[in-house]
């Protein structure tokens, strides 16, 4: 009973196109299946994979997933049936030595898991998962690094059941070890578990899954009134309310689960929303993400060795990848089921670190309210919630930004064009939405700030007559009054970009009605210069400016051209202009934004939407120049 | 991994046995395998992880190991309906894998465990001082113990 009785036959490719390197593969291996019954495993094979295929949230992941089967005959047929565990008290030869009766238990089937696992790496060196298939129809499996089942009806949910635990990392949900009439199961001992669907914590504020819960839902939303025993009451909430049920993790109280009913608990039933969410995050950032097309993308250095992308996919979905120099891109993932509002070019997700471990989000929903999250290096992400009740413009961008560490400033325009902020405290919380001055943007317009002091708050917007307008904020003087910056025309769902290179200058830019990209600067000692060409640059129509100052005396721009190639130039005090450039032979989506960020002085990083809707990144930096793009996902 | 926030596809498949207590590494294989930030996440949690070093032994990632729990096995109902069990292990036998990411500066793997802070010591009289304890390193309170480590083929000698 080794691997001397049998042979390794070959590997078919069942389900998937997926590259190998960027997929979830999953490898099936057949045991006990002589030669002549290589059919029944190729049957079963098929039937897991559309079990598997079927289930969700597999089946929207079915482009990441590739399922091998690999053919191994066996010289004898079945597995070993111990006599001593009830069983037939068959012996018999196969390759990976499958056998019921593990600990005494008829249906506990076990394999020789190093073969099954060298084999599988062997055939395809990129698996993510094992299933072993046993030719039996005796009911049997188990977990563990293999997952084993038989023949027998229903044994599929067994091999998806034991995925949950080693492809995901989730844990058991059930509330019992050994069936619910054992001792010493009443109260979860601790410490925290460190699996996603299971928790001691009853703080809706701290709850592993608090993204998912909503507001309105009881947490706990369901306790154990009797903790000798398994809590046997229907669920108190409707089907699919995420909550806290006690009764978790093989414990009848102190631990909980986030649905009532989840595959981690009982087979035949489907994931929670939780581990779902988890299956997502594990296969989902392995596939490059189409992005909707003129949704600008937002890029955040938090500190010099890490960046974090914030995109929203084709379908509104928001998602986020992060690159660290240790360990490379993450791949891209979703944040907290959040879908941001569809109008105009699409609302972004826009983001602002006031501290290295800290990260402040922005969207508009579908309903159009404005939404933010946050993230901490403590405590990971928090759920979506509304900032108060103004009903923003359909797609439009929230910006926000930090004048120092306690404090956020957040601008966006209401559905009738108003300029709207809310500003954000650490010592008083969330204040109201209020109307900047009076100011009314034109239809499509984004309002700009910038702080050059921790005092001092720069607007810019383009009004409704098309013209680009600005005010400002002082803590000594409060709102200005909205002034026109010169008596240029700008489209009128142009951004205005705006840099200060140092506190006492604005270096504006924008794009004209015939895509003239147009700059003019402000300066403390001369105040406001004349609007100008730059090198005699033209943006796609609806392209923004992208502007980068990486010193005091030289400033980065990007755009997307008319042909759609993505352009940039530079300023530098002591040569003036440059002429455009194509960076590197890109070519992006028409209307689209490049995003660009400065992590250290002599490196930019880039990233663009193609003209596939795929998101790219590429680097500049003094010594090598610029590198090629690549597709932004997964390291 | 370089400066540069550019892909460099590099991975290691590791594959392990274990027989009770004892831990070995029988398959280091380099394969071209995206190692997501789903598994090489910077944050502590309790579990087994494969922690990827420098050459001087400095932690670069860690990626989980999932086992589920060695020590019991899980036994499925025949009967849709009826409990999910578990069942003690008495001596655990059986093999795992785990696939790390493998930037150039790796010369070294390490297999630990990260145990959770224990919430009956927090606080208490006997509780130990934060640090290292003699027999392993602390990561943001939670307790590191190495089981295995060995260096990584073709990588050269780590100091």
């Amino acid at each position: 009973m080794t691997t001397a009785d049998g042979t390794v036959i070959g590997t078919t490719q069942i389900r998937g196109s997926a590259p190998r390197n960027r997929a979830f593969n999953v490898v099936l291996l057949g045991d006990g299946f002589r030669a002549a019954e290589q059919a029944s495993f190729d049957t079963a094979c098929t039937a897991l994979a559309n079990a598997f295929l079927g289930t969700p949230p597999f089946n929207e992941l079915a482009p990441a997933i590739n399922i091998f089967r690999v053919n191994v005959s066996s010289t004898d047929s079945g597995a070993d049936d111990p006599a001593a565990a009830g069983g037939t008290g068959a012996t018999v030869r196969t390759y990976f030595d499958s056998t019921f009766g593990g600990n005494g238990i008829r249906r506990l089937l076990l394999c020789n898991a190093a073969t099954a696992l060298t084999v599988a790496a062997a055939q395809v060196p990129e698996f993510t998962t094992v299933l072993l298939i046993v030719n039996s129809t005796i009911y049997g499996g188990s977990g563990g690094s293999i997952g084993t089942y038989s023949l027998a009806a229903s044994a599929t949910e067994i091999g998806i059941h034991e995925m949950g635990h080693t492809a995901f990392g989730l844990a058991d949900e059930y509330p019992y070890y050994a069936g619910g009439d054992e001792t010493g199961q009443d109260h979860h001992p601790g410490p925290e578990p460190g699996a996603p669907n299971v928790t001691i914590n009853r703080n809706r504020a701290s709850l592993k899954w608090r993204w998912a819960v909503n507001a309105a839902t009881a947490i706990p939303t369901m306790t154990n009134p009797d903790c000798s025993t398994v809590d046997s009451r229907p669920s108190p909430v409707a089907d699919g309310t995420v909550g806290a049920f006690e009764g978790a993790h093989y414990y009848h109280c102190g631990a909980f689960r986030p649905e009532f009913a989840c595959k981690m608990r009982d087979l035949g039933v489907p994931f929670c929303r939780i581990c779902r969410q988890v299956i997502w995050n594990r296969i989902g950032p392995l596939a490059a993400l189409t992005a909707r097309a003129k949704t600008p993308l937002t890029v955040i250095d938090r500190y010099p060795e890490h960046l974090d992308v914030f995109a929203v996919a084709s379908d509104g979905r928001t998602m986020s990848n992060w690159w660290d120099q240790s360990s490379g891109w993450a791949g891209w993932f979703q944040l907290m089921g959040g879908i941001a509002s569809p109008g105009g070019a699409g609302s972004p997700v826009t983001a602002v670190a006031r501290y290295s471990g800290h990260l402040d989000l922005f969207t508009v929903g579908t309903d159009n309210r404005v939404y933010s999250a946050w993230w901490s290096s403590s405590g990971g992400w928090s759920n979506w919630f509304q900032l108060g009740t103004l009903v923003a413009r359909a797609g439009a961008t929230v910006n926000v930004l930090a004048r120092y560490a306690d404090h956020l400033d957040v601008f966006t325009t209401a559905a009738d064009g108003r300029i709207m902020s809310i500003w954000w405290d650490v010592r008083t919380g969330w204040s109201g939405w209020f109307q900047v001055s009076g100011g009314v943007a034109a239809a499509g317009a984004t309002v700009t700030a910038i702080a050059r002091y921790p005092f001092h708050l720069d607007l810019f917007t383009i009004g409704t007559d098309n013209r680009v307008w600005s005010c400002w904020w002082d803590d000594r003087s409060g709102w200005s009054r909205w002034f026109q910056v010169g008596a240029q025309l700008a489209r009128p769902d142009a951004t205005v970009t705006v840099v200060a290179r140092h506190p006492d200058h604005l270096d504006l830019f924008t794009t004209a009605p015939d895509g003239k990209i147009m700059s003019t600067w402000w300066s403390a000692r001369t105040g406001w210069g004349s609007w100008f060409q730059v090198s005699g640059g033209v943006a796609s129509a609806g392209s923004p400016v992208t502007a980068v100052a990486r010193y005091s005396n030289h400033l980065d721009l990007f755009t997307v051209g008319t042909d759609n190639r993505i352009y940039s130039t530079w300023w530098h005090d002591t040569t003036g202009w440059a002429g455009w450039f194509n960076i590197s032979g890109g070519v992006a989506k028409p209307g689209s934004q490049v995003a660009a960020v400065s992590r250290v002085t002599e490196h930019l990083d880039v990233f663009v939407i193609g003209s596939d809707s795929v998101v790219y990144s590429t680097w500049w930096n003094a010594s090598t120049g610029w590198a090629g793009w690549f597709q932004l996902g997964i390291t | 991994m370089t400066d540069n926030p550019q892909p460099t596809p590099s991975a290691i498949r590791l594959i392990f046995e274990y027989d009770g207590d004892d831990v070995r590494l029988i398959l280091q294989q380099p394969v071209d395998v995206a190692v997501t930030g789903f598994d090489a996440h910077p944050e502590v949690r309790a579990g087994r992880y494969a922690e990827v070093r420098d050459a001087d032994d400095t932690p670069l990632t860690r990626v989980p190991v999932r086992t589920s729990d060695l020590h019991s096995a899980e036994v499925f109902p025949e009967t849709p309906g009826e409990p999910i069990t578990r069942v003690q292990v008495e001596r655990p036998t059986g093999a795992f894998t785990v696939v790390v990411p493998a930037p150039a500066a790796a010369r070294s793997i390490a297999l630990i465990d990260v145990a959770a802070p224990d919430p009956e010591d927090t606080g208490s009289r006997d509780a130990a001082p934060p640090g290292d304890g003699g027999d392993g390193r602390q990561l943001d309170g939670f307790r590191v113990t190495d089981i295995t480590s060995f260096a990584i083929e073709g990588r050269g000698d780590t100091k």
